[in-house]
């Protein structure tokens, strides 16, 4: 009886998290290859990170990123943290006060709507995903 | 020749030379107000910096056309005091290339004008009845409003609103279900400011900040998908000069120009992969041998990846060109006539 009363609102709970999450995607139409990077900002208290591709290759091939910094072509698999940010990897190779602004400047990147989860904006694979999870 | 004829005949070329010339004045006014837009105008008319109206937006516009085109001229040559500085601050602006980029704003929103109309009028609506716009908006509203623990519903409540007041300007209330093509993105919603996108939270301070797509591609070749802005023809014609190298701006990529056929399945043409187009963006070791083995035909490719986002997909469909593009990599012609003078001959 008592272990009745503790599942259900995890799961109605769950369950409008989740409907929240996808009617965000439904609605959001951001620029195309904006990639949002949620792997640790929400459980850190953090809006998740917005990397703006189109910015960004306006003033970089992508072999700067993708072959000298080693960024995987993988929304969220590059395993980012602040850390090494501020060692200079990743992120941090330019944006350290020299070539771009630096970390102090949180409010910058960290800019998504909380909950977002991680995504290659307007991606084929996120347009082709929801249906078919949806189905399952 | 009589001089009648010598006259009459001069004439016309007189006329053809005048009509001549005021087309070519009115493409180089044209032209000077997009350079001016770009210059300076852009600072605050693409993302709406304190309410300037946007560049492609017809809603913004909308109530400004109704005043008519002379006052919105008056306004961009004095000022107003809402916050336009005369002449958009920069007074070495002509006046003549101030309105030109006026026309040219106003030029951005001349196909969508009809249509603004109408979520100006769905709004109040809307803003009345609260919920019963989307069904489906209207079930999470009502969800987490009775089942989520109370910590959980103020977080949620203003993430709700947004996207409630999103629905309605992106034509998902009731009254446009019917419209045509409702699953597609309007001209008048692409590139939109951060602000104003759905991923990033205009509650917080560093994403006015950030710069509005559309300022950057003012002066760029334009493409019917993806961005909406054509990178490669971008790149080629110096429009823009991404660095090859992270801190070196001199360093200059060793580009291939070899063209790889692949040819593929039923009456699709072949495909021609260029690794000119691409060793000008990537490095080798990008691609190889990670994603392609390096050696002709030794690569299993079907449309089935790319969707998937393998192969070719790990790109388009991401940041490259998307794969709605057919015909940007399906380029080279099959010929059908070996194919049949075969079974003739059979």
């Amino acid at each position: 009886m008592s272990g009745k009363s503790f599942w259900r609102p995890l799961l109605l709970a769950l369950l409008a998290l989740s409907a929240v999450l996808v009617v965000d995607i439904d609605e959001a139409r951001a620029e195309y290859g904006d990639v949002v990077i949620n792997n640790y900002s929400d459980a850190a208290g953090m809006r998740p990170a917005i990397f703006p591709h189109w910015f960004h290759r306006v003033r970089f091939r992508c072999k700067v990123c993708h072959s000298d910094l080693g960024f995987k072509f993988k929304a969220g698999g590059n395993d980012i943290n602040m850390v090494k940010i501020i060692d200079g990897q990743f992120c941090g190779a330019c944006h350290n006060g020299d070539i771009a602004w630096s970390v102090e400047n949180c409010n910058l990147c960290h800019t998504g709507k909380p909950g977002t989860p991680t995504q290659v904006h307007e991606s084929t694979v996120q347009k082709l995903a929801p249906v078919a999870q949806q189905k399952k | 020749m009589t001089f009648e004829t010598a006259f009459s005949s001069r004439g016309i070329v007189g006329a053809v030379a005048a009509s001549a010339l005021l087309l070519a004045s009115a493409t180089a006014a044209a032209q000077a107000g997009k350079d001016l837009y770009a210059k300076t105008c852009a600072v605050c008319h693409a993302a709406g910096v304190a309410g300037a109206p946007r560049l492609g937006n017809a809603a913004d516009w909308q109530p400004r056309i109704a005043g008519g085109t002379a006052r919105l001229y008056a306004s961009a040559l004095q000022g107003t005091p809402k916050g336009m500085p005369a002449k958009g601050g920069n007074t070495a602006a002509s006046d003549a290339e101030v309105r030109a980029a006026v026309d040219f704003m106003l030029a951005s929103v001349k196909g969508a004008a009809p249509a603004a109309a109408k979520p100006a009028a769905a709004a109040p609506a809307a803003a009345s009845a609260a919920t019963p716009a989307a069904p489906k908006s209207a079930a999470t509203v009502a969800a987490p409003a009775v089942t989520a623990p109370a910590p959980a519903a103020p977080a949620m409540a203003p993430q709700l609103a947004a996207v409630d007041t999103s629905a309605n300007t992106t034509g998902g209330s009731a009254a446009d279900i019917n419209s045509f093509n409702r699953l597609l993105k309007p001209a008048g919603k692409r590139n939109p400011p951060p602000a104003e996108d759905g991923i990033h939270d205009p509650s917080n301070d560093g994403t006015h900040a950030l710069m509005a797509p559309l300022a950057a591609y003012a002066t760029l070749p334009k493409s019917n998908a993806g961005n909406r802005v054509d990178w490669v023809k971008s790149l080629n014609e110096g429009k823009i000069n991404p660095r090859w190298d992270r801190a070196n701006p001199n360093d200059v990529p060793v580009v291939i120009d070899l063209n790889i056929v692949r040819e593929v399945k039923g009456s699709m043409p072949d495909v021609v992969y260029p690794h000119k187009q691409h060793t000008e963006w990537l490095d080798c070791s990008n691609c190889h041998p990670a994603i392609f083995n390096p050696q002709k035909g030794s690569n299993v490719i079907s449309m089935a990846a790319i969707l998937l986002g393998e192969k070719c997909g790990v790109c388009h469909g991401k940041v490259a060109f998307p794969v709605s593009e057919c015909r940007l990599c399906h380029s080279k012609k099959k010929d059908f006539r070996p194919a049949q003078a075969a079974t003739t001959a059979k």
